[in-house]
């Protein structure tokens, strides 16, 4: 594939991987695109120790991944998340 | 004079004990809650209450009040304590005979009859026949605070209160006074002559505030046979026929023919 | 439900926090069922049930005899109560209240045992339940239910919401509970589960310890060893039949976390000793006396119940 063809498949995962992580908040803590920034554990109702659950789950069959115990501990936040998700398992945003 | 009902119980329960023989049968206890068990049966509903006998060993009271007051035949009544029977010497649950708990083990009656309360709120009323020693038992506490605060105002227990246990007076062994505990526990807590049924019948349809009732029947064990009465010789026993005959020449006496 | 969909979700959960939440689901359904905690709704996973139904859930206190007491007068109103809390306090503490209620007179309780063998890790021996199977199995009417992973635990918890009799519940492992069912499939109460085929030795297994039998299985099949693993889901009433149809094993092992005493081992035994079975039976469980408390995986390995440990145990035996 040429330079730019890359480059722009890229530009497309990254685009793609944004939706769908912003799709699994929305769909599994029943919340809509305006409330994702800043959003923590627990200030939502769904967000509790479940709906976390629910939300990895979630988002290790979008991305095709199997997170480390730490790792789901460790996220927070709407933000948090996709650090670790970059970091640790390739995710580009 | 026709002997009165309360007479009638307890010739019913010398009559069983002196028919099981040497195998004996708890006389004492029985004698002791004759009139709370019959108030209770007088303000009975059998559609929508309940009746549990926490204090098992009351068993031959129970099934003689039944007796008394047709609940049970005859022929079920002289069934008593027979080998596999229906009517042991501690109840053991029979619907079909009336009895629904099962007991012997001190101290479980009130937790389960705060169950069927809580299932019976605004639909009918659970009386819990407890006896001063089984309070003993820290289980009777733990379900004291679940109903005060599940605010269980059709849940009433009768202390049978006759202040002696197995090894002899209450208060030589664990020395409390029930009523002031009673009422710590936030239960609308009364006392009354436990051997009056009109007094315990009063106590038994008094309103409650919205809280459980704890009903403290002052009572004596042995009670209605004066070499019975406060002796725990008679705690457990068998009866002879020579006792047998004095006994219920007492009760004609007192309770008439 | 959708079990299969769900799995990933309940597996990270773990067993009682899919307990909870597949309670939390049935009770949408079902009004009669009714949720009890002694002062332990978080770690129940009980926190949405509570918050759904407030008239269906009460938190009894720290008081385990009255937990089971007062879900017995449920019961005979014709509730369906499930008391939840750590299941050395819900067997061991309430024992006698569980014999009175559910065994003699029959009232049809679920006791679900949180945290059951060495879940509750550093809070030590007071926290472990490696007796509760023991002293359950004696007493008659209750079901003993073990499940081996979480969507087991699911199909348990449906079992138990149309079942009027009384059950005991066992929850082992941890969070990230190991997946040994990836499809949904049909459980039969009373009825094992062959997971996988082998003539040379078998593998009875409950709980925690089914993912661990076929990990067992895979070291043994590498030295050209085909084990039989069987998931034993219900320790009561025990399925005799399998036992007795699987008894031309020279070697039968059976895996708990637990007693060696009264459990699952001796439950097998028991069948063997009835059909004169003349192989050898090695009870891979918790032997000897308290020993000083760790981690999960460390009691484990203490314990000899990890995968390498009993691989290394049956080799020896097979040596011998």
């Amino acid at each position: 594939m040429p330079k730019e063809g890359i480059l722009k498949k890229r530009e497309v995962d990254k685009m793609t991987n944004l939706e769908n992580y912003v799709q699994a908040f929305c769909e599994t803590l029943e919340v809509s695109e305006e409330q994702l920034t800043g959003l923590k554990y627990q200030d939502v109702p769904l967000w509790d120790s479940v709906g976390h659950m629910n939300l990895i789950a979630r988002l290790e069959e979008v991305f095709d991944i199997m997170m480390d115990t730490d790792d789901i501990i460790d996220f927070s936040s709407f933000e948090k998340g996709k650090e670790i998700l970059g970091n640790n398992y390739d995710v580009v945003f | 004079m026709d002997m009165s009902l309360e007479g009638r119980i307890r010739k019913d329960i010398l009559d069983a004990a002196k028919m099981v023989g040497p195998v004996g049968a708890h006389i004492g206890p029985s004698l002791s809650l004759v009139e709370i068990v019959a108030a209770i049966y007088k303000e009975f509903n059998p559609k929508c209450d309940s009746i549990i006998l926490s204090k098992g060993h009351g068993a031959l009271g129970l099934y003689a009040v039944m007796h008394q007051f047709g609940i049970i035949t005859d022929e079920q009544f002289v069934s008593f304590e027979q080998n596999g029977g229906e009517f042991p010497g501690q109840p053991s649950r029979s619907p079909n005979n009336q009895i629904v708990y099962s007991s012997g083990s001190l101290g479980m009656g009130l937790p389960y009859a705060i169950g069927l309360a809580e299932a019976k709120k605004q639909k009918g009323k659970v009386y819990v026949v407890t006896g001063d020693g089984e309070l003993n038992e820290g289980s009777n506490w733990e379900g004291a605070m679940l109903a005060r605060q599940l605010n269980l105002d059709n849940l009433t227990v009768i202390v049978d209160h006759n202040g002696m246990q197995s090894d002899g007076k209450c208060e030589n062994i664990l020395n409390v006074n029930i009523h002031e505990v009673w009422k710590a526990f936030g239960w609308k807590t009364v006392q009354c002559d436990g051997h009056s049924i009109e007094q315990l019948q009063c106590m038994l349809k008094d309103k409650t505030d919205g809280r459980p009732k704890v009903v403290i029947a002052d009572t004596i064990k042995g009670k209605g046979i004066s070499f019975m009465e406060g002796n725990n010789d008679w705690h457990h026993c068998s009866l002879s026929e020579e006792k047998y005959n004095l006994a219920v020449a007492e009760l004609e006496e007192t309770y008439g023919l | 439900m959708d079990f299969e969909k769900n799995n990933r979700m309940y597996s990270l959960l773990g067993q009682r926090g899919t307990f909870g939440v597949v309670l939390n689901e049935m009770a949408k359904e079902n009004d009669s069922i009714v949720g009890i905690s002694a002062d332990l709704t978080k770690t129940s996973g009980l926190d949405r049930f509570a918050t759904n139904f407030p008239q269906r859930f009460y938190n009894v206190g720290i008081a385990e005899q009255n937990a089971v007491a007062f879900a017995a007068g449920l019961a005979d109103q014709g509730r369906n109560p499930f008391v939840c809390t750590f299941s050395n306090f819900a067997t061991l503490r309430s024992n006698e209240f569980i014999r009175h209620f559910m065994a003699y007179m029959g009232c049809g309780v679920k006791v679900v045992g949180l945290g059951s063998g060495f879940a509750m890790g550093l809070f030590g021996n007071t926290h472990y339940a490696i007796e509760d199977i023991s002293v359950i199995r004696s007493m008659p009417n209750i079901t003993i239910l073990s499940p081996c992973d979480c969507m087991e635990v699911a199909k348990c918890v449906e079992f138990c919401s149309q079942y009027d009799g009384p059950v005991y519940l066992r929850l082992s492992g941890k969070n990230n509970n190991p997946v040994v069912n990836k499809r949904d499939y049909s459980l039969r109460i009373g009825k094992g589960i062959v997971c996988s085929e082998g003539d040379d030795i078998i593998l009875y297994a409950t709980g925690s310890m089914v993912s661990v039998a076929l990990n067992v299985a895979k070291l043994l099949e590498n030295r050209g060893i085909h084990a039989k693993v069987i998931n034993i889901h219900t320790i009561k009433p025990i399925d005799k039949q399998l036992i007795m149809d699987n008894k031309d094993y020279p070697i039968i092992v059976t895996m708990e976390e637990h007693s060696v005493l009264g459990g699952l081992g001796t439950a097998i035994s028991e069948t063997l000793a009835q059909c004169s079975y003349h192989g050898r039976v090695l009870c891979m469980g918790v032997e000897g006396n308290y020993k000083n408390p760790g981690t999960y995986e460390y009691m484990m390995e203490q314990n000899g119940l990890t995968e390498d440990k009993i691989f290394e145990r049956i080799i020896e035996e097979l040596d011998a």
